[in-house]
């Protein structure tokens, strides 16, 4: 029952929370792995030490199926199930790495990529451009002409961190972590589709929202659109005291 | 924007704030602090963290840290900048002086729960050892000590019975005088999250907290109770287990005394506790009493969580002993998911409370008139000790005031700001030849000392700290101390001034001395939380690494069987009248901490610039108040102003502020009464009045003007 909390390893993301359940046996790209029922294909693909790319996920939050970066082939299923989303069964064989896969999955990171500026590809060290290095993605096919959140403001308003819209991928790891692990829901969702926007609160500033300001969001965030103010030179003078 | 700076290297440390005790990877970039984040592996927070921990850090590189130690040979003169060596002999010339003329036990030592535990250890051993008497005390005095005496008369240990994962197999939550969505916020989202998957919440505070009602999360029982009958309603609640036999029988008779338990059946069984009796006089509906015991005592899992809102009243020690009892009343106690669990409010409070900074007590709470005890210290030490018990920090200060106690080693307090009654500390200040200050900031006390050792902040030590779980957990050190010394070294430094040869190499090795003294610390090292990251005492050869649940089976008392106390409710003497209409209780906000040294120092103050008064728009309506009118707030004890905020929070009758800043003095107000068992004073209620005036006058409403010389330590320090 506790594992969710206690499952967690410092340097490795399962993609979703570990669970307490009994034994099931599957193979991942034909390594046998056992890991407990209500266990991930995605978590039992980490632990075979067959990780799948994600961006959506990550293992203090419960899956969500948004990203579709995730994918994997499972014999006996059609199509191509998330991995997050899909649970284990006993005898399950799964494919994390075909061709057909690889090309699905470029073509997400690309259209994501899309609305991501380019010149902020190179030198970034977030969770969206590592895995945009492992899948050997180094293009902007798309280029920057199309409808895109590139000029949408940063807000700054919080002393400690920022939320610079360009960069979000609208994943709702925020959202999710706002209300599960901090518990305060103060961050979600406004709009459909390409309108589709975080807000804090009644789309406020976050200084100005029921935002606590517990970091959580950005702890969580996988391209740096949430950010902490302190990890720039310069423009971000950090912790200047307010009194004294 | 461009992305962000990779940090280089990170550190894995435990937060100095709050009791929770989070795991934290300090980063750095080029030699400096550039980010703190949650540490997955911490066993208290599991990756999470608060605003405090996670942001507000930066307080260590304020301009006005001190950087070179200072003395002086009359606190009348200007501070003197000097070398280490010169400040320790310095201290070790002024304390030998004052003992030869003036005896053994003129001098004393008070440590703090923001020490790690190595230098609470080494504080006590230094008044032990070095000064040659007990007169050693810690600050635990004035906020969870009626914890230690409550709970060790009913269930055997004054510490948590639980872990803090603890609550997710809890069935019920009751929170007493604890809000730890503010407070312990990390645990708080812990409890969110129980609350959210269907357990039940009872809140029994005289405000409505955040922790009552928020987002997906609310109190099935809110007992708003008037401030000052803690006791009264526990006994009530009581009073509905045994008249309706909710108590567990097997429990009671399998692990607990049974002829007290008659007792105490009789005594809040009788007709006077009944809800009500009760519940006119606690401001509360006698329905939602039998609602509240019938949630506890139907569980199946129930825990207590409480935090100063109990303990700080001059019946805080009976209501921590009702917990107790109500506890081992409904056999709550001994498995996961139930409990009584003190809210601890500073990092170490726990460590302060277990290590020996006590007069009477070495680490583990065993007695200096014992001899057994007495001479495993003396073996290790080498010294002969005083089996007299020595001065409680408030006797030190009669005794200064009176001309017989004349100096004081204060590491990391601030008597002058936070003891109750500051004329009597401040003449008690005056009195004494030589005070030596340890410390990052210069404060109220330091007004007073003549030497002053400047300390170093957590981010710059090694030691572990103990959270209110019982964990055990490292404060690894990741910069280099500002001032050149870490605060334990400092402490060894002046023992070998006073002429007390002992070396350590690293604190390791006085934890190591903690273990092989101390039976709770027996199995813990450095070496074992590298290994398994935190540890909870009892560590020793049953549990070598460390016990979650305490009272599996039996309670650490001599018969092995729980205690239950008569805990008969008497009102404070502190009562509203016509003069003094309204009861005024006091409470901590999110983004600052205590008085306020670390984080206002942060831009956390831009979430709380100022205490303001929270009243009820009844009481406000009365005097003409509207929200943000400036108010003068005064009691039988003193007065200070500042502004109104009109409330839903607090009901008729009842005022609450936050006591985070300098300048609101919300503690020159409260009650000099305390605690009966422990002196613990009593901060949470006081007789107000609450007048509108036009404001303080401009050149008072500044702040922490001039470095450090408004920037208090704690009133109320957990």
């Amino acid at each position: 029952m506790w594992s969710e909390l206690r499952g967690l390893k410092d340097e490795i993301d399962f993609g979703t929370p570990p669970r307490d359940g009994s034994p099931v046996t599957l193979d991942v790209d034909d390594v046998t792995v056992t890991v407990p029922a209500g266990s991930s294909v995605m978590l039992a693909a980490a632990k075979a030490g067959r990780a799948v790319p994600k961006l959506c996920a990550t293992d203090m939050l419960e899956p969500f199926g948004s990203c579709r970066v995730c994918l994997v082939e499972i014999e006996g299923r059609g199509g191509f199930p998330a991995s997050c989303t899909t649970p284990v069964v006993e005898g399950m064989k799964v494919k994390t790495q075909t061709e057909t896969l690889k090309r699905l999955r470029k073509g997400v990171l690309e259209l994501y990529l899309s609305d991501f500026p380019e010149s902020e590809m190179a030198d970034g060290w977030s969770e969206l451009h590592e895995t945009l290095k492992a899948e050997g993605i180094a293009s902007h096919p798309y280029g920057n002409g199309g409808a895109n959140h590139f000029d949408a403001p940063v807000d700054a308003s919080n002393p400690y961190f920022l939320f610079d819209p360009a960069k979000c991928i609208v994943c709702s790891r925020c959202v999710r972590a706002c209300g599960e692990v901090q518990g305060t829901f103060a961050i979600t969702i406004a709009g459909r589709s390409f309108e589709s926007k975080v807000v804090a609160s009644q789309d406020q500033s976050f200084f100005e929202s029921e935002c606590v300001s517990c970091g959580a969001c950005v702890q969580t965030c996988p391209s740096h659109a949430l950010v902490e103010k302190s990890l720039f030179e310069g423009e971000y003078k950090h912790a200047e005291p307010a009194e004294a | 924007m461009p992305n962000p700076l990779k940090p280089e290297r990170s550190v894995v440390t435990t937060c100095a704030y709050c009791g929770v005790g989070c795991g934290f990877k300090a980063e750095t970039r080029g030699g400096k602090i550039v980010r703190m984040t949650p540490w997955k592996e911490g066993k208290a927070n599991h990756g999470h963290s608060c605003i405090k921990g996670r942001f507000a850090y930066d307080y260590y590189n304020a301009p006005d840290r001190v950087r070179t130690p200072l003395i002086r040979l009359s606190i009348n003169d200007p501070w003197k900048p000097v070398s280490w060596q010169e400040a320790f002999d310095y201290a070790a010339s002024e304390f030998k002086r004052i003992q030869a003329k003036y005896g053994v036990k003129s001098v004393g030592a008070v440590s703090s729960s923001r020490c790690t535990n190595e230098e609470i250890f080494l504080t006590q051993k230094f008044a032990r050892a070095v000064l040659g008497n007990n007169n050693i005390d810690n600050c635990a005095r004035i906020c969870h000590s009626p914890t230690q005496f409550g709970l060790t008369n009913t269930i055997g240990a004054g510490a948590a019975s639980q872990h803090f994962d603890s609550i997710l197999q809890a069935d019920v939550v009751m929170v007493v005088g604890a809000n730890p969505t503010e407070g312990h916020p990390v645990f708080g989202s812990l409890m969110k999250r129980r609350i959210r998957q269907g357990a039940k919440l009872i809140v029994i505070d005289p405000r409505k907290t955040e922790t009552v009602e928020s987002a997906h999360c609310k109190a099935d029982v809110h007992l708003a109770i008037r401030p000052g009958t803690n006791v009264a309603i526990l006994d009530s609640i009581a009073h509905v287990v045994v008249r309706e036999k909710l108590y567990n029988e097997a429990f009671v008779h399998a692990r607990c005394e049974v002829n007290e338990f008659e007792n105490w059946k009789a005594l809040v069984g009788s007709d006077k506790y009944a809800p009500e009796v009760i519940g006119p006089l606690a401001g509360v509906d006698p329905d939602d009493i039998r609602k509240a015991a019938r949630i506890y005592a139907g569980g199946p899992n129930s825990a207590i969580y409480y935090g100063l809102g109990v303990t700080e009243h001059s019946q805080g020690s009976t209501g921590v002993m009702c917990l107790g009892n109500l506890g081992l009343s409904c056999g709550m106690l001994g498995r996961e998911g139930v409990g009584v669990n003190p809210l601890r409010g500073q990092g170490n409070v726990q460590g302060g409370s277990c290590l020996g900074s006590w007069p009477h007590v070495f680490s583990g709470y065993r007695f200096v008139t014992d001899y057994a005890t007495r001479s495993s210290f003396e073996a290790e030490w080498g010294v002969t000790l005083d089996a007299e018990p020595g001065l409680r920090l408030p006797n030190m200060l009669d005794a200064a005031v009176a001309g017989s106690f004349k100096g004081m080693y204060i590491m990391g307090e601030d008597p002058v700001q936070s003891d109750p009654n500051q004329h009597h500390v401040i003449a008690a200040m005056k009195n004494m030849e030589c005070v030596v200050l340890h410390d990052l900031f210069l404060n109220e006390t330091s007004k007073y000392a003549h030497i002053f050792f400047p300390g170093s902040s957590s981010l710059e030590k090694d030691g572990t700290f103990t959270n209110a779980e019982r964990r055990v957990s490292r404060v690894r050190k990741v910069i280099e101390p500002l001032a050149g010394l870490q605060d334990w070294e400092i402490t060894v430094k002046l023992m070998n001034a006073m002429g007390y040869n002992v070396t350590y190499n690293n604190p390791g090795e006085v934890l190591d001395e903690i273990a092989r003294l101390s039976p709770n610390y027996r199995g813990i090292s450095f070496a074992l939380i590298d290994r398994v990251g935190s540890a909870q005492w009892p560590c020793n050869e049953d549990a070598p690494e460390g016990t979650e649940v305490l009272h599996i089976g039996k309670f650490p008392r001599a018969n092995g069987l729980g205690a239950f106390m008569l805990t008969e409710y008497v009102p404070t003497a502190e009562r509203a009248n016509d003069k003094y209409p309204l009861l005024l209780t006091t409470g901590r906000i999110l983004s600052q901490y205590n008085v306020g040294t670390q984080t206002r120092r942060t831009p956390n103050s831009m979430w709380h610039p100022e205490d303001v008064l929270e009243i009820n728009e009844q009481d406000a309506m009365s005097r003409g108040l509207k929200s943000g009118d400036w108010v003068k707030l005064s009691s039988r004890f003193g007065q200070t102003e500042l502004r109104a905020k009109i409330s839903e929070r607090v009901n008729p009758g009842v005022v609450y502020t936050t006591f985070h800043h300098a300048k609101s003095k919300a503690n020159a107000v409260t009650s000099d009464l305390s605690d009966w068992a422990t002196n613990c004073p009593e901060y949470k209620v006081t007789a107000v009045d609450v007048v509108r005036t036009n404001g303080p006058a401009a050149d008072s409403v500044q702040e922490a003007e001039g470095p450090g010389i408004e920037e208090l330590e704690p009133a109320e320090c957990a």
